[in-house]
């Protein structure tokens, strides 16, 4: 069982004995002190009085990495373009292939022949990983990088890849990795939530803010949205139309009712949770603006991240958040991108420079930065989208603006720091770079490998559900990708 | 650039070598060779490790401990390949090559036979000639969506003998004992059939060359019809899977009226619910608490029953019926409220799992009638229909009687609505891309989980793929459950949600959408006539720009063909626009991308067709779920869950473990003639028997748990081997029967409940309570607990006088604020209670979400009720408690004047329904006067042009209006 024994709800003394103990601690952390988004534990619907907080939880095994960095690529980043060479296509340009390349597409109408990479590839590092040239930052960090040349999904369409990539199943309502993860491990920060999501300011992602349920993990699990322009959190400051220290007046009165309230009913724990999350809501717009606060960066850094120039400016500021958060303790940050991005279905070349262009500068800077200041051997970093591409031409109206339709039977995903064995590749697709063929990893292998290096073992990550043990991984074969492990 | 079409041999041998042998590999001749080399030793004849034999095929297929071996035509989600491929089996250093991985993936992924004659279509195991029933489940997976029950492409019905042989337009589908010369094989074969353009708009897959060899096959034998594929037989007396000892768990048996229990202190006990309690109590020496004071009780009566506080009138009321029963007339007086059925419907509508979308994507689909439903459970409720008959209706609404060609009435339309009960799933499927077999059977799995645990108390799901482990419930009574749906749901002759539609509506509704309608109507018609005006000589130029390539012989007849309306074509015509239809068909979109000047001008007339087209009213209907008559397609066993190993056919069934002292369930027509199987009506019937062990407890049970925080049973969707033992089973069966005695009343059950002393208890805990009964499980007081997200949000409406109280119909509007709140919008006459404001997945009401509004997964059971310092922030910062609290002082200062301390008065009594203590006025005195001086500076600083000290009073009252709603007081329930 991968939770800790059901505890008691925490009492009001309890409460303020840790308020006390953060004070003893340094710098604004220990002011913040207390839990802001624990509060008064959820009760468990079933199972009596199981409590569901973001406390710290114990591993099953001992952690490599401590959070979780996860830069989703929407739309489905094109393997044969960036990560995974096939001379094939060059040689057999234009040609049709069997029929099986051609099933599963979700627009047959517009297929064409093969079509080559628009960008060279290059050996870089000491473990000489092909790149293509669109990606130069990158290819400076691939003797820290395993990159997995052969995952496949199950749906050529937006909708199901992401929410199998996200939960584990291609149907709506089920809950998200990150979920599962705070759900699992609880935070190392009660002033900021488990599982932060900093999505695009341009817009939701495909399925919208299912992308970061938690299902029917309790409600305290699911991605909390910083929003990486204004306010970080819905309603976290007073109305703007107020006189400035109405809030305070306010809040003042308000501890004056509830406390006459409180002290008409002892023993009422609920009670007591409800009074103290008005006490912390307070203290989180401090919290909160504080870890997203990039001014407080140095000018290097700010540079380093492309946030002088405007193609990279809103993606880096997220990845520097994204640093932030995790040197706080958050556990999942999980960053989105501009609608979908990779999804070149036309314009291929252009698509890609376009896309690499925005991501790929603050994407190298967030790995330089975590191993400069030592976080990168226990954050673990995630690069990847729903699915691939095809090897395939989709025709437009000339061949110049070709670009690929959505390729779910090999792709490739890479991952660095938080314990995975540098400058590693894995598995392989077949000769197009179609389908993953070799050493072929699912997106269940996936999830269990991330929740390991986490310190947990995915069948024993679940929760008891009309009598039911539901996990991430459901009853489906999962496998921890050992060879791509340090 | 149109691709080369001739080169695909080249590329085909390419992939090829990517994939080892080119013959399909069989377990006989390939497989079990490899196992003997390298597995075989561990798991065969000597040792089986793991409870794994892999001698033949279908010992793998069976598996061992870790599940089967393989899952047929998946060889990624085959556990065998797993551990091939990860390299733990074989251990040690003896791996399997990849062309050894490759041949295993290839024959799993190929249908995994077992030996050629399996391959070329036998059976593997016993051999026998071929018959129907082998096949019809591929026919049904890949051919009946165009040649079925509802459409027959080219004439052509593929589901019986007698549509095969007759077949269609181009002649008989097969011809017995020739499989080659079979136009079906033939198509299929070619490729063209199923046609690779519309196999994802009906959701279609071509067949696999294990299928095609067993048809062919068949058709060698003589494609024969009989006998039937063995149906699983159930024979209930004698049933290996399900015995009389399973039968015996107590939930499984008709609850039994027990004797009221006698007690010693008789004071107490204010009807047989307190006997039960108070039995339990005396036996540790413990008793009830003391009853609340009469204003708490009065709070808590009016939340549980319509979710909302009294008004300042009701409490002086009340407050002045000093008779004996005051308190039991008041429950009457809530039961008979209108917003008492607003108020349960939305605990019904949680275990239905409604939702005013298809809950899938970004689009979302609207389901712009779903309200319908919602409208039906209000006025059930309100009307206490026996709950017999409110299930009989949502399950089985259309087979209670014809409804096809009747008088249009609001019964009418409920009686249909209330099926919508079970159109409450996630549906997906209004695009072909995600309408394939497994997302069909994702939908009906979705409804068998809701009809399961909302009114049944079972948890079934783990039985799709597999013998429920701890209930006796095995997978083939779940898909004989399944079976129940399949003639309206029926997964392999699918409806998309929208055209589970009744197009039934009031006459008023008809004629209002009409009267809107039609104008739009004609304007879009005059609109597109000027386009078509418009665009005449640029089509003509194009069309010219095109037959330019072709020969001039064709030319002549194109143009003229071009100017001749479709009906008056002659065959040559016809099979020309056929032909050159990528010539004829200009789009306009085309044009206007082609021709700047015509797109100046047509730009502007598309958008007011567009316009026009979006102000139409959505044509009214009725969203249903109806039996789709004829004959139902056989339903299957699914073998591990999965839609494309389909094995025993199933009848149509309940779970055989319940079964004592019931009548069985039993299919009829519904009326005679009815072109509807009678398989949910069945159903029904046999869910409402008095005696059933299950509905009368289950809804109790909800009932109970409603009121007092939880249930006897305190897993109310889980009454099996696995839920929780209940804390009080004699109340439990006495309540069932007594519901049942009452007529199914549901009021009466609410009465009884809240005129108990158990009931009437003060929630205030004192030590010695608390160390006896922790948990409260013995209800030695009530539980203090807080307004759900509904509460809340309708409290806030009420005491603030913005609440519009209208009953019923389309839900209000949602609006997204810039900082993505989502709020509802007005009415002009206020606002709406939560339950009429539009229910979507992906924009919930940003202060209903922050306290835990339910995600439908498929449905709610019970909620969670958390506390998280966001809902402080959202009551504190949102928009709309902000708004309410200025409107409401406005009221106040409309009813009392400007006197500041009644003005306090009048906000306790609306807020809390009691005055505030003289500590609270003082410090509510304070805070007003301190809020008043704090407000003008920036009522200044604004340049407001209404005076600042008046408005700085109002606006100081609302501030204290908005601390007060903050108030725990406020959203906790005594």
């Amino acid at each position: 069982m991968s939770r800790p024994k059901p505890q008691a709800a925490p009492s009001r003394r309890d409460f303020f004995s840790r308020i006390a103990d953060g004070l003893h601690g340094a710098a604004l952390a220990s002011i913040l002190g207390a839990d802001l988004f624990q509060g008064a534990p959820l009760r468990a619907s079933e199972g009596g009085g199981q409590v569901f907080d973001l406390s710290p939880k114990p591993t099953h095994f001992p952690a490599k990495a401590k959070a979780v960095i996860h830069l989703f690529m929407n739309g489905g980043p094109s393997q044969v373009d960036l990560f995974d060479p096939k001379p094939a296509l060059e040689k057999f340009a234009g040609d049709i292939p069997s029929r099986d390349l051609t099933t599963d597409v979700s627009s047959p109408e517009q297929l064409g022949g093969l079509l080559p990479a628009p960008y060279k590839f290059r050996k870089h590092g000491q473990c000489g990983m092909d790149v293509a040239d669109v990606m130069p930052h990158f290819a400076q960090h691939v003797d820290d990088v395993a990159l997995v040349r052969s995952m496949y999904g199950e749906h050529f369409n937006h909708e199901p890849a992401l929410f199998l990539i996200h939960t584990g199943r291609t149907i709506a309502s089920r809950p998200s990795l990150g979920a599962w993860v705070a759900y699992g491990l609880g935070s190392e920060n009660q002033n900021l939530p488990a599982y932060v999501v900093l999505d695009d300011p341009k817009g939701l992602p495909i399925n919208g803010i299912s992308n970061w349920q938690s299902a029917y993990l309790p409600p305290v699990y699911q991605g909390t949205r910083f929003r990486s322009e204004g306010p970080p959190v819905l309603n976290l400051e007073s109305r703007p139309e107020w006189p400035t220290p109405l809030a305070e007046a306010e809040r003042r009165l308000l501890a004056k009712l509830d406390a006459g309230h409180l002290a008409a009913r002892p023993h009422q724990p609920n009670l007591e949770g409800r009074i103290s999350s008005y006490e912390l809501a307070a203290r989180m717009q401090l919290a909160a603006g504080d870890a997203l606060d990039v001014s407080a960066e140095s000018e290097r850094t700010r540079e380093a991240y492309g946030l002088n120039d405007p193609l990279t400016a809103s993606y880096g500021k997220r990845c520097l958040m994204a640093r932030r958060l995790v040197e706080r303790g958050v556990r999942f940050v999980q960053l989105y991108i501009e609608s979908q991005i990779w999804d070149a279905h036309s314009e291929l070349e252009k698509s890609l420079a376009y896309s690499c262009g925005k991501t790929d500068k603050p994407v190298s800077a967030l790995l330089t930065d975590l191993k400069q200041r030592g976080l990168l051997d226990s954050t673990l970093v995630v690069w990847g989208g729903e699915f691939g591409r095809l090897p395939l031409a989709q025709a437009a109206d000339n061949a110049d603006r070709a670009g690929r339709d959505h390729g779910p039977s090999g792709f490739s995903v890479w991952m660095a720091g938080g314990g995975v064995k540098g400058g590693t590749i894995y598995g392989s697709t077949d000769e197009l770079g179609h389908k993953a063929v070799e050493n072929r990893v699912s997106v269940h292998d996936f999830h269990a490998t991330i929740l390991h290096q986490l310190g947990m073992n995915h069948r024993d990550l679940f929760i008891e559900r009309h009598g039911l043990k539901e996990r991430l991984t459901d009853q489906f074969p999962a496998r921890v990708v050992e060879e791509i492990l340090a | 650039m149109p691709p080369r079409l001739l080169a695909p041999l080249l590329l085909a041998g390419a992939v090829a070598l990517a994939a080892a042998p080119a013959s399909t590999p069989t377990f006989e001749t390939d497989v079990a060779p490899l196992f003997e080399r390298k597995c075989t030793v561990c798991h065969g004849a000597s040792m089986t490790q793991g409870k794994l034999d892999l001698r033949t095929k279908a010992a793998l297929l069976a598996g061992g401990k870790s599940g089967p071996g393989v899952v047929v035509g998946n060889s990624s989600a085959s556990l065998l390949l797993d551990k091939v491929v990860s390299g733990t089996m074989p251990p040690g250093d003896d791996h399997l090559s990849s062309d050894e991985i490759d041949l295993l993936r290839l024959w799993i992924d190929k249908g995994a036979p077992d030996n050629q004659a399996e391959l070329a279509g036998g059976t593997g195991a016993a051999e026998g000639p071929l018959t129907e029933h082998e096949i019809l489940p591929i026919i049904q997976i890949r051919c009946v969506a165009c040649h079925g029950k509802r459409k027959q492409e080219a004439g052509l019905d593929l589901r019986t003998v007698a549509g095969r042989l007759q077949g269609g337009k181009s002649g008989p589908a097969i011809i017995p004992g020739d499989p080659d010369g079979s136009l079906m094989i033939q198509k299929i074969v070619s490729g063209e059939m199923p046609p690779p353009e519309l196999q994802l708009k009906y959701s279609v897959r071509p067949m696999t060359e294990v299928e095609l060899n067993k048809v062919r096959r068949w058709i060698a034998e003589g494609a024969m019809e009989g006998p039937p594929r063995e149906k699983l037989a159930v024979d209930l007396e004698n049933d290996p899977l399900v015995q009389d000892e399973d039968r015996q768990f107590w939930s499984f048996l008709p609850p039994k009226r027990p004797s009221v229990p006698k007690v010693r202190d008789q004071k107490p006990v204010r009807n047989p619910v307190d006997a039960f309690l108070l039995a339990r109590l005396e036996a540790k020496n413990l008793s009830y608490s003391a009853e609340a004071e009469k204003v708490a009780l009065m709070r808590r009566a009016y939340l549980d029953l319509i979710g909302m506080p009294p008004t300042p009138k009701e409490v002086s009321e009340y407050l002045r019926d000093t008779r004996a029963d005051a308190y039991d007339r008041l429950v009457d007086r809530l039961l008979d409220s209108p917003h008492y059925g607003e108020r349960w419907a939305r605990h019904w509508l949680d275990l239905a799992g409604h939702s005013d979308s298809e809950g899938f994507g970004q689009h979302d689909r609207p389901r712009t009638f779903a309200w319908r439903y919602r409208d039906y459970v209000v006025r059930s409720l309100n009307t206490d229909k026996p709950y017999n008959q409110f299930l009989m209706e949502q399950i089985a609404g259309d087979e209670l009687a014809e409804y096809d060609g009747q008088e249009p009435t609001q019964k009418l339309i409920d009686r249909l609505a209330a099926t919508g009960f079970l159109r409450t799933a996630a549906d997906p499927t209004d695009a072909p891309e995600r309408g394939f077999i497994a997302e069909r059977m994702n939908i009906i799995a979705d409804e068998v989980q809701i009809l399961t645990s909302s009114v049944m108390g079972l948890t079934v799901g783990c039985a799709r793929c597999h013998d429920h482990k701890y209930d006796p419930i095995p997978q083939r009574d779940y898909y004989r459950f399944s079976a129940i749906l399949q003639t309206s749901y029926d997964p392999y002759d699918w409806l998309p949600p929208g055209d589970r539609e009744l197009k039934v509506a009031l006459a008023e509704e008809t004629r209002a959408a009409r009267e809107v309608n039609e104008p739009l109507r004609e304007e879009v018609s005059r609109l597109e006539t000027d386009l078509a005006r418009e665009e005449e000589p640029y089509r003509e130029r194009l069309l010219e720009e095109r037959l330019e390539a072709l020969p001039s012989a064709v030319r002549n007849d194109l143009r003229k063909l071009s100017k001749t309306p479709q009906a008056e074509r002659d065959e040559v015509q016809q099979y020309l626009a056929r032909e050159f239809r990528e010539t004829l068909e200009i789009s306009s979109a085309e044009l206007a991308k082609r021709y700047p000047d015509l797109k100046a001008v047509a730009d502007p007339i598309q958008k007011a067709i567009a316009a026009a087209k979006r102000d139409m009213k959505e044509e009214p209907h009725v969203r249903v779920l109806v039996d789709t008559g004829g004959d139902p397609s056989p339903a299957y066993l699914l073998k591990r869950g999965d839609p494309l190993n389909p094995g025993e056919i199933v009848d149509p069934g309940t779970p055989s473990v319940i079964k004592v002292g019931l009548e069985p369930y039993q299919v009829e027509k519904p009326w005679p003639g009815a072109n509807s199987s009678g398989r949910r009506l069945a159903l029904a019937r046999w869910l409402t028997q008095p005696n059933h062990p299950l509905t009368a407890r289950v809804l109790v049970n909800q009932l109970w748990m409603r009121h007092f925080g939880r249930g006897i049973v305190a897993s109310p969707s889980n009454f099996g081997r696995s839920g929780m033992a209940p804390s009080h089973p004699e109340l439990l069966d006495w309540l069932a029967t007594e519901f049942v005695a009452s007529g199914w009343s549901i009021k009466k059950m609410h009465r009884l409940i809240m005129t108990s002393a158990a009931y009437r208890q003060t929630s205030h805990a004192d030590e010695a309570t608390l160390a006896a009964d922790p948990d409260n499980i013995l209800l030695t007081r009530m539980p203090l607990r807080r307004m759900d997200a509904e509460e809340i949000y309708d409290s806030v409406l009420r005491v603030s006088g913005r609440l519009d109280p209208a009953l019923f119909g389309p839900p209000s509007e949602l609006e997204v604020k810039d900082n993505k709140e989502v709020v509802a919008k007005p009415t002009g006459k206020g606002y709406r209670r939560s339950l009429y404001v539009t229910q979507r997945a992906q924009t919930p009401l940003t202060l209903l979400e922050a306290f835990d509004l339910p995600k439908m997964t498929p449905n709610c059971i019970e909620r969670g009720s958390s506390t998280v310092s966001t809902q402080a922030l959202q009551m504190l910062n949102g928009s709309d408690v902000w708004q309410h609290s200025r409107y409401m002082a406005g009221r106040i200062i409309d009813e009392v004047g400007v006197d500041a301390g009644e003005q306090v008065d009048a906000l306790f009594l609306r807020a809390f329904s009691r005055k505030p203590t003289a500590q609270e006025k003082q410090d509510s005195l304070e805070g007003l006067e301190e809020f008043a001086r704090l407000w003008p500076a920036r009522l200044e600083k604004d340049q407001e042009s209404a005076p600042t000290v008046w408005t700085a009073r109002w606006l100081a009252l609302a501030s204290l209006c908005h601390t007060v709603l903050n108030s725990a007081e406020f959203s906790f329930i005594d």
